[in-house]
């Protein structure tokens, strides 16, 4: 058990790096669509929003230390119902992690690697993740802070935008109403979904519960100043005409930068964003093999990892065109915001109202 | 044991990778140099350069420039079109330049250059050109400089446009710069203008758009304030020759040249309350005389009559830059950018396509001479 733990410094890593992934290079796009010039603001708007959620998952998480969300439903709600409910999770952890499969494919597919299979792109990505993610939380919270200095990277690649950018786009603020902001709202919060990876590691956490929250909550403030900074960036170096015809802006942008020894930078961007990408399914695959190890009581969750992979390998190969993707990213999407908002909201106030307490995890860890 | 073979499989799929998306040189033709045409009929005929190496009997082979040029309605089919006639496949990844014949500009440009920006493989940082004949005449051109410059056209037309770019000539300006413009409602662009002549390449100038149309150009010394009044060049060394305006005649003796040391450009656009726009330009000038036969002098008096001298000049000519710009309704300062940017409510009152024409500007040059040079 002590040789699993994490220490809320890497438990800041982990949540950075769940929350960092496929979102970042259609972002940009999406909230123009929805906010025009002012999407930015819709991003620092679900920045505040997801703090309070991650508070609400805290007050839940600090009643019972130790235990994950699948070993606290059980005793909120009833050993038969939890289970269906673990079992939802699950099925919503596994869903997402597919989703992130198919975006990854989507965007590779089109940029790089029009030729290669779809199947051989995503088990790439799929078996090398299983492959991390049998071992401990605390060795996938050591390679995630390894590959932190790449983020460090993709910011001063996005930088470089600004020697060429337009500042008056970006103004006149405002003007396209709050209400519209507040719809971009939603498209924000999604792209900032990664923090519920707390919902688990906490309970892989060492120390005190308040500097457990301040390391998630610092996560997540930094990962939504980036995605501002990226989202801020494209705006203006894109005209508000042009950046509706370019659903990845953030490689095009990358695209035209091109110096003395690399050519094509959106290359060199997009092969560091392959590993962000990459540690956000890890999360999300180790949570489901997680829940499906408390579904079906295992003693360790490694053996659900094969099937897992594979499960998720088959299942983001099936959809064949973007508008398929699309309505897959739509639910699935709209399955995160119900699981993390509304459900964790009824099981804080069941064990509020309940004075459900402690209870140590019955599980190995 | 089974360790060592699942490390052994693991290091041989290191080997595979990219199997499926590989390019091989040997089979691909680098396009180095693009240039667009209308034929009669109204289809794209797209010509590209394309370096060849000649084997040669000695040393190293000569290196060509073979032209290739083919038809189709749209300029992908055109390139498709080029593609069956030459045995490998045709690649524009690391094109230089492209080149748009006068008439193909007069239509909208977006409509030839949607495929550069489609195409993830394409070279968005390629440079843009208007030729004053067919861009064929560029493109297909036999020049008087020695092999170099004859084998690889599209390095050597990037050079030339470097260079101007550098002289401030020109814009600096790529396929990818010009799109947030080109799209822009606010604001035009500019792209160089090249003359070919009998057996050179002249750049004479820039060629002015409105919105995604070519409209008409700016030639000689002029081109020069026309990018410092745009203040888009980073550029520092910039030289342009003036004749002073109480000279009669011609010659050396009656001109100045002077070299940009520093350019400041200020631009302030306000709006009165019955929607009529102005604009203020400021530039100022900080210069070092590089040529000026009939003067000596270093006193305070006569600096300060050259110095006024030239700012008459050069308002003068800005005024007169200005005038084109808006006889060819190209808003190349951007003044309907900062109306939306500053003045949004005027900006939705007032006619979008023509209101570049009614500003009312306010140009100032100010000069202010630093050195002479190395004798006085």
């Amino acid at each position: 058990m002590k040789n699993n733990s994490i220490t809320p410094r890497q438990l800041f890593f982990v949540i950075i790096q769940t929350q960092i992934g496929v979102g970042i290079l259609s972002l940009p796009f999406t909230l123009f669509t929805k906010a025009k010039t002012d999407g930015w603001m819709s991003v620092m708007i679900a920045g505040v929003l997801i703090q309070f959620v991650i508070l609400m998952i805290w007050l839940l998480m600090k009643r019972f230390p130790g235990s994950t969300l699948y070993d606290v439903i059980p005793l909120l709600i009833g050993p038969a119902a939890g289970k269906v409910l673990n079992a939802l999770y699950t099925i919503h952890f596994i869903f997402v992690s597919v989703l992130i499969l198919m975006y990854f494919h989507q965007i590779t597919g089109r940029w790089i690697f029009p030729e290669t299979p779809k199947w051989v792109m995503i088990s790439c990505v799929a078996l090398t993740s299983g492959y991390l993610i049998t071992s401990s939380a605390r060795i996938i919270a050591r390679f995630f802070i390894i590959m932190t200095p790449l983020l460090i990277v993709l910011f001063l690649l996005i930088a470089y935008s600004y020697t060429d950018a337009h500042l008056l786009y970006i103004l006149p603020v405002g003007v396209h109403g709050m209400k519209n902001v507040l719809v971009g709202t939603q498209d924000a919060t999604v792209a900032l979904l990664g923090f519920d990876a707390a919902l688990v590691f906490f309970a892989y956490t060492n120390g005190k519960p308040e500097k457990k929250l301040k390391a998630v909550s610092l996560a997540a403030l930094c990962v939504t100043l980036f995605y501002t900074y990226v989202t801020f960036t494209t705006f203006i170096y894109f005209n508000s005409e042009e950046i509706i015809i370019v659903p990845e802006p953030v490689l095009y942008m990358l695209k035209a930068f091109s110096f003395k020894v690399i050519e094509r930078t959106d290359l060199v961007f997009m092969s560091l964003w392959l590993v962000s990408v990459a540690t956000s399914f890890m999360s999300y695959l180790f949570i489901a093999a997680k829940g499906v190890q408390s579904v079906l009581k295992l003693k360790h969750h490694k053996k659900t990892i094969p099937y897992l992979v594979f499960t998720s390998i088959i299942l983001a190969t099936i959809p064949k065109s973007n508008l398929q993707i699309q309505q897959w990213g739509k639910y699935i999407s709209l399955s995160g915001i119900i699981f993390t908002i509304p459900i964790i909201c009824l099981l804080l106030i069941i064990a509020v109202a309940r004075k459900k307490q402690g209870g140590n995890a019955q599980y190995e860890k | 044991m089974r360790n060592k073979f699942l490390y052994f499989f693991l290091a041989c799929s290191l080997l595979l990778t990219g199997c499926w998306d590989q390019v091989q040189l040997n089979q691909t033709k680098l396009i180095k140099a693009g240039g667009f045409d209308y034929t009669k009929k109204g289809k794209v005929r797209t010509i590209a350069a394309i370096p060849q190496v000649q084997p040669g009997s000695r040393e190293e082979g000569k290196e060509i420039s073979q032209v290739f040029e083919a038809t189709g309605n749209t300029a992908r089919q055109s390139r498709h079109n080029l593609d069956r006639r030459i045995a490998e496949r045709v690649d524009a990844s690391k094109n230089l330049i492209i080149v748009l014949g006068k008439e193909a500009a007069k239509k909208d440009i977006y409509s030839i250059l949607d495929v550069f920006y489609r195409d993830p493989k394409s070279a968005l940082n390629a440079k843009l050109a208007v030729s004053s004949k067919k861009a064929s005449d560029v493109v297909s051109m036999k020049f008087q400089e020695p092999n170099i410059a004859t084998g690889n056209l599209g390095e050597y037309l990037y050079d030339l446009i470097a260079s101007a770019e550098d002289a401030s000539h020109v814009p600096e300006v790529s396929i990818q710069t010009i799109c947030p413009v080109m799209f822009d409602p606010g604001q035009d662009f500019a792209l160089p203008y090249f003359e070919p002549l009998e057996k050179e390449l002249n750049v004479s100038g820039v060629a002015l758009f409105h919105n995604h149309v070519f409209a008409g150009t700016i030639k000689g010394p002029k081109s020069i304030l026309f990018n410092l009044l745009n203040a888009t060049q980073s550029s520092k060394s910039i030289s342009t020759t003036r004749k002073l305006p109480n000279a009669k005649g011609d010659g050396p003796a009656k001109s100045v040249t002077l070299i940009v040391k520093k350019a400041k450009r200020k631009l302030k656009v306000s709006v009165k309350p019955d929607n009529s726009v102005s604009a203020k330009i400021d530039l100022n000038l900080t210069i070092s005389i590089g040529e000026f036969p009939s003067k000596h002098t270093t006193d305070k008096k006569g600096l300060k009559l050259v110095e006024s001298q030239l700012n008459e000049v050069l308002t003068k000519e800005a005024g007169e830059i200005i005038k084109t710009l808006q006889g060819f309704n190209s808003d190349t300062f951007g003044i309907g950018r900062q109306l939306i940017a500053f003045h949004n409510d005027t900006w939705q009152a007032i006619d979008k396509k023509n209101y570049f024409k009614k500003v009312d500007f306010n140009t100032n040059v100010t000069v202010k001479i630093m050195n002479f040079g190395i004798i006085e």
